[in-house]
């Protein structure tokens, strides 16, 4: 309990607790930590709402009916619930926005930080989804899996990362 | 595995991933954009750990015939372009697919439309994937490992000296740069202008 009043841990702990979650995965769902498939199933069944042919679409039904999107789905569900725990159990208040934006130059008025986060949110899945994975499925699984593919897609990452960030933002605090 | 019991397995293995991301703090987008900017090491870090320690995991269940590996295909197109627009992706959010849920748990409002344009992304890749995989196609080399590269070395092998070599890089980055230095000075500051802020 103290561990989880902690205000933080060092990345090394959280690294590997996060690749022991691999053993689980991989011994009782049979696949890999990830994160942007569930983005599909969600997507699927909202727009179902809307067009009850998308499951007519072979992509999206294959994210709607394997037992594993459905686990995915419950993942990321409870990342924001561990995450919940966690900043309530340090006594962090929660904010609009991140009051981190201020260390890279950015602005913290609402609009500004909505309207970013809608553009990112579409261009990070966009990608994941033409890469087939994102930061959890190529980068932490697909290394650890010795992946070639995945390799080559962090590189692409890293590289668009960092150009888009030099661009976008300011180095000095 | 019934449905009912992987949902409470998915719940209860995110709980673990959302602290984890929460405590180290990757979940923030200066920490994020700090790694690309070069000005924060804590992303890196966090990143070779989980791969270290994924591939010493999955090495033993390998060894033990306990578990099959699920390599991703490397389809030469999709993973070079998909990749560069993800990394862009994660400039512009200050997130990746995983740690935006972790921003909203973390109760940030904005993490919500973070979800809503990646719901849309989904979309619009769904509807045009025959299109945009069409006009990306250079070809597939298939599910392929660095341990089909060298097969005269079983994976557990490559595995742990993988895990080693990558031991290697993290203690040299933490010579370079403690993780305290990263993280120590900003977690008061953090706290004392959050209590300025409106909360839910």
């Amino acid at each position: 309990m103290d561990l989880l009043r902690q205000n933080v841990w060092s990345p090394y702990l959280a690294g590997i607790i996060i690749g022991l979650l691999q053993i689980p995965a991989f011994l009782l769902v049979d696949t890999a930590l990830g994160a942007s498939s569930s983005f599909v199933t969600g997507t699927g069944f909202i727009f179902s709402l809307f067009d009850s042919s998308i499951t007519e679409i072979k992509y999206f039904a294959k994210y709607m009916s394997k037992d594993k999107y459905f686990w995915q789905s419950a993942l990321v569900i409870g990342i924001a619930l561990g995450a919940l725990i966690s900043y309530k159990a340090s006594g962090r208040k929660a904010s609009f926005s991140s009051p981190s934006w201020k260390t890279i130059g950015a602005s913290s008025a609402p609009v500004i930080r909505l309207l970013q986060g809608f553009i990112g949110g579409f261009v990070l899945l966009v990608g994941a989804r033409i890469a087939g994975g994102c930061t959890s499925g190529h980068g932490i699984s697909g290394l650890a899996q010795l992946g070639v593919g995945s390799s080559v897609a962090v590189a692409a990452m890293f590289a668009g990362g960092i150009v888009a960030a030099n661009l976008l933002y300011k180095r000095a605090s | 595995m019934e449905i009912f019991w992987l949902v409470i397995l998915g719940l209860t293995m995110g709980i673990i991933f959302g602290i984890a991301l929460e405590k180290s703090r990757v979940m923030e987008p200066g920490v994020l954009i700090g790694q690309f900017l070069f000005k924060d090491y804590t992303m890196l870090k966090m990143f070779l750990a989980a791969t270290a320690t994924g591939l010493v995991a999955l090495s033993g269940l390998t060894a033990l015939g306990l578990a099959e590996l699920h390599p991703k295909s490397f389809v030469v197109g999709n993973i070079i372009v998909g990749g560069t627009i993800l990394g862009v992706g994660i400039a512009i959010a200050g997130a990746c697919p995983g740690t935006v849920f972790a921003q909203i748990g973390r109760g940030y409002k904005d993490a919500w439309l973070t979800v809503i344009g990646g719901i849309m992304g989904a979309a619009f890749y769904g509807y045009n994937k025959s299109l945009i995989d069409g006009v990306l196609d250079m070809g597939s080399f298939g599910k392929i490992t660095y341990a089909d590269l060298f097969p005269s070395l079983p994976f557990w092998m490559l595995g742990l000296i993988t895990a080693a070599a990558l031991v290697v890089v993290m203690i040299a980055l933490e010579m370079y740069r403690p993780w305290k230095v990263d993280r120590g000075m900003d977690q008061n500051k953090e706290a004392s202008v959050n209590s300025n802020a409106a909360h839910a």
